[in-house]
């Protein structure tokens, strides 16, 4: 009975489940540039690069599905060095300006070279390559990787300059190598995310990389909050399965869709996974117990 | 077993809908997936009341062989992991005979292998990139492609106008319009017609006058424009300011009364093919605008008419399968019996011709129509042979 239903609910919603876990992969990495102080919005481009590479390679070099990954993530990364010498000097608004600018370079070049990218058309006829335990991995050894820097001198580092750059600095960190550090690693999560997404989907096009998946990006990642590393997956969760779980609601499902974020956001400001309340919770149900 | 029930109810909320729809078991489920929110929702709903329509009229006249049709409509949203979602859905969940949709052409590249992979007809409408039908021996369009309209177009343009040579003029960010340049320039080179510039524009542009003034200096015969309406109006407009008074050749995009409105008074002189056209009067055309205008109290287009020779093309296939027992065995029989459909309908005589995939071996099936070239002069579609 169990196995039966699960069978139908997987051949329903396996391209959910999924789509969830890509997804929490690009909250993570946009998390990691959060959590050293940057708001970088370049991880829908990043994402981008990683999908086109490694389905470039899988299409017309037929590589094994393992090294096209690795180039997903390395060309991202790459990328990501190359642009971060001159745009991490930058802060603030103005380092979201020039990343969102860049951002839009990936696409217009995209666009142009339609000779390798097939332009406006995209790529057509991936090989449907990623499976279920692809992505549960990916998520676990990106997770574990991230708690485990947390809890590390490189996360210490990061907590500083998030808190004071200035003062970090003071303090003998070195600012623009762990902004580089955070800037790389989180291109080559966003890379995976786009590999591994591409090879689900059949079909990939320079649209749907553009500004809208941006602010997605960054969207899942604030309104789970980004105190701790299951904030983001939380958000991830929630921004994906919500469309989903209104469809009862016909028409009038993205109004429900945009209010409850808009709710989330004025009542829990600091996101879903806000640990210190959800710490001042739990003092309270124990008081009371 | 908690888990077990906590997912039943999770999974019952999700198909409430659907559940709630469901009358009695001689049904016939037909899914229909388009997109009904998002950017392209002007199309998909047009397309929804094609299907409404045609639905409508099949079961008032006794259904097929006594079924009614039903039809479980799903928003898309126009983006390609909700058609594959939607598309799921309607196959796995809701247990639906086969599938029309998706709306667009991106969509469509994602979806459809789903409906490949599980055996199901998946039925497009308005999806006219190529490669589309390539995917599988189940995937059917009656939507003419660009492949087989623009030459037609450019035939009829050349032989009224008298072009020799011809400047070209595109969106290169577009699917649509891009697509539709692609299949311009194999016409073009098939016809041997020079061309003496090529000129782009983007999404959101509104002066083209730069473009249009190195155009005017190469001195064509005509201008080729593939373009959707929001960029394509205003470059009719700007033309005409500049002196430019040489006839339009326009693709899809620019197939649509609108072009009135947004172009108002330089609007006259572009041909636009179209497998359909609202100045058609052959009898099934005017019975389809009548019967649409009285339902929904608005003009049909072009997309609306597609969905609604669509759905009758697919009851014709259905009359002749044996319905009831397993659903796999008729969803391949409604396969089977589909590629031998005839039919005469708002968008006049139309068959299916077997396509190719990348290796060359059969695939699926393309439209095979005769495309409708008009001209615009006066605020009107004027038809021409």
């Amino acid at each position: 009975m169990t196995v039966a239903w699960f069978g139908t609910f997987w051949d329903v919603y396996s391209n959910l489940v999924l789509s969830v876990g890509t997804n929490a992969l690009l909250a993570l990495s946009i998390w990691l540039t959060l959590a050293c102080g940057m708001l970088s919005i370049a991880n829908a481009a990043f994402m981008a690069i990683g999908a086109y590479a490694s389905a470039l390679l899988t299409l017309n070099f037929g590589w094994p599905f393992p090294v096209a990954l690795a180039a997903g993530m390395a060309a991202p990364a790459l990328m990501a060095f190359l642009i971060g010498r001159p745009t991490l000097r930058l802060s603030g608004v103005y380092l979201a300006m020039a990343t969102l600018a860049f951002g839009e370079v990936v696409r217009i070049v995209l666009l142009n070279t339609d000779r390798v990218t097939g332009g406006a058309l995209g790529l057509n006829g991936i090989p449907q390559l990623t499976r279920w335990w692809h992505v549960a991995l990916a998520l676990a050894v990106t997770l574990a990787v991230l708690w485990r820097m947390r809890r590390s001198r490189i996360g210490r580092a990061f907590e500083a300059i998030k808190e004071d750059e200035t003062a970090a600095g003071l303090m003998g960190i070195d600012v623009a190598g762990y902004k580089m550090l955070a800037f790389v690693l989180g291109a080559a999560i966003a890379g995976l995310a786009g590999a591994l997404n591409a090879h689900l989907t059949f079909f990939i096009g320079p649209g749907e990389y553009g500004f809208d998946r941006a602010v997605e990006i960054l969207t899942m990642a604030i309104l789970g909050g980004i105190g701790s590393l299951t904030g983001p997956v939380v958000g991830a969760v929630i921004l994906t399965l919500l469309p989903e779980l209104l469809r009862a609601l016909q028409n009038f499902r993205l109004v429900f869709n945009g209010l409850i974020l808009v709710l989330i956001v004025l009542f829990l400001p600091r996101g879903i996974w806000d640990t210190e309340r959800l710490r001042r919770w739990a003092g309270i149900v124990r008081r009371q117990a | 077993m908690k888990r077990n029930t906590l997912a039943h109810s999770l999974f019952a909320l999700i198909s409430a809908t659907a559940l709630a729809a469901t009358a009695h078991a001689a049904d016939i489920k037909i899914g229909v997936a388009e997109a009904l929110s998002g950017g392209a929702a002007q199309y998909g709903i047009s397309i929804r009341h094609g299907f409404e329509l045609a639905a409508d009229e099949i079961n008032a006249a006794g259904g097929v062989n006594g079924n009614k049709l039903q039809l479980i409509i799903e928003d898309d949203q126009g983006k390609k992991e909700e058609a594959i979602n939607v598309f799921k859905k309607l196959i796995f969940q809701d247990q639906v005979l086969m599938v029309f949709g998706p709306t667009l052409s991106n969509s469509a590249q994602a979806a459809d292998p789903i409906a490949q992979a599980a055996k199901t007809v998946a039925f497009g409408t308005s999806n006219t990139a190529d490669g589309i039908t390539s995917i599988g021996d189940y995937v059917f369009r009656n939507s003419v492609t660009e492949a087989d309209v623009l030459p037609e177009t450019l035939r009829v343009a050349v032989k009224h106008a008298h072009i020799r040579k011809v400047a070209v003029m595109y969106g290169n960010d577009d699917v649509f319009t891009k697509s539709g340049y692609d299949n311009f320039v194999k016409a073009l080179e098939h016809a041997k017609i020079p061309v003496t510039t090529t000129e782009t524009f983007a999404k959101g542009d509104v002066d083209f006058k730069a473009q249009l003034t190195k155009i005017k200096a190469t001195h064509p015969d005509a201008i080729v424009l593939s373009a959707l309406l929001a960029e394509g109006a205003p470059i009719m407009v700007q033309a005409r300011q500049l002196g430019i008074t040489v006839p339009f050749i326009g693709g899809n995009g620019m197939n649509s009364v609108k072009v009135f409105d947004l172009a108002k008074g330089a609007s006259d002189g572009l041909y636009v093919g179209s497998p359909w056209s609202a100045s058609n009067e052959s009898p099934e055309n005017v019975k389809f605008i009548k019967a649409f205008e009285a339902k929904f109290k608005t003009q049909p287009d072009q997309f609306a008419a597609q969905s609604y020779d669509g759905m009758h093309i697919m009851v014709q296939a259905l009359k002749t399968i044996k319905l009831g027992g397993n659903l796999a065995a008729e969803r391949s029989a409604l396969r089977d019996a589909l590629p031998s459909v005839k039919w005469t309908g708002a968008t006049g005589a139309f068959q299916f011709h077997r396509a190719t995939d990348k290796a060359g071996k059969p695939a699926g099936y393309d439209a095979q129509q005769t495309a409708i070239v008009s001209v615009t002069k006066d605020g009107k579609f004027v038809i021409e042979k």
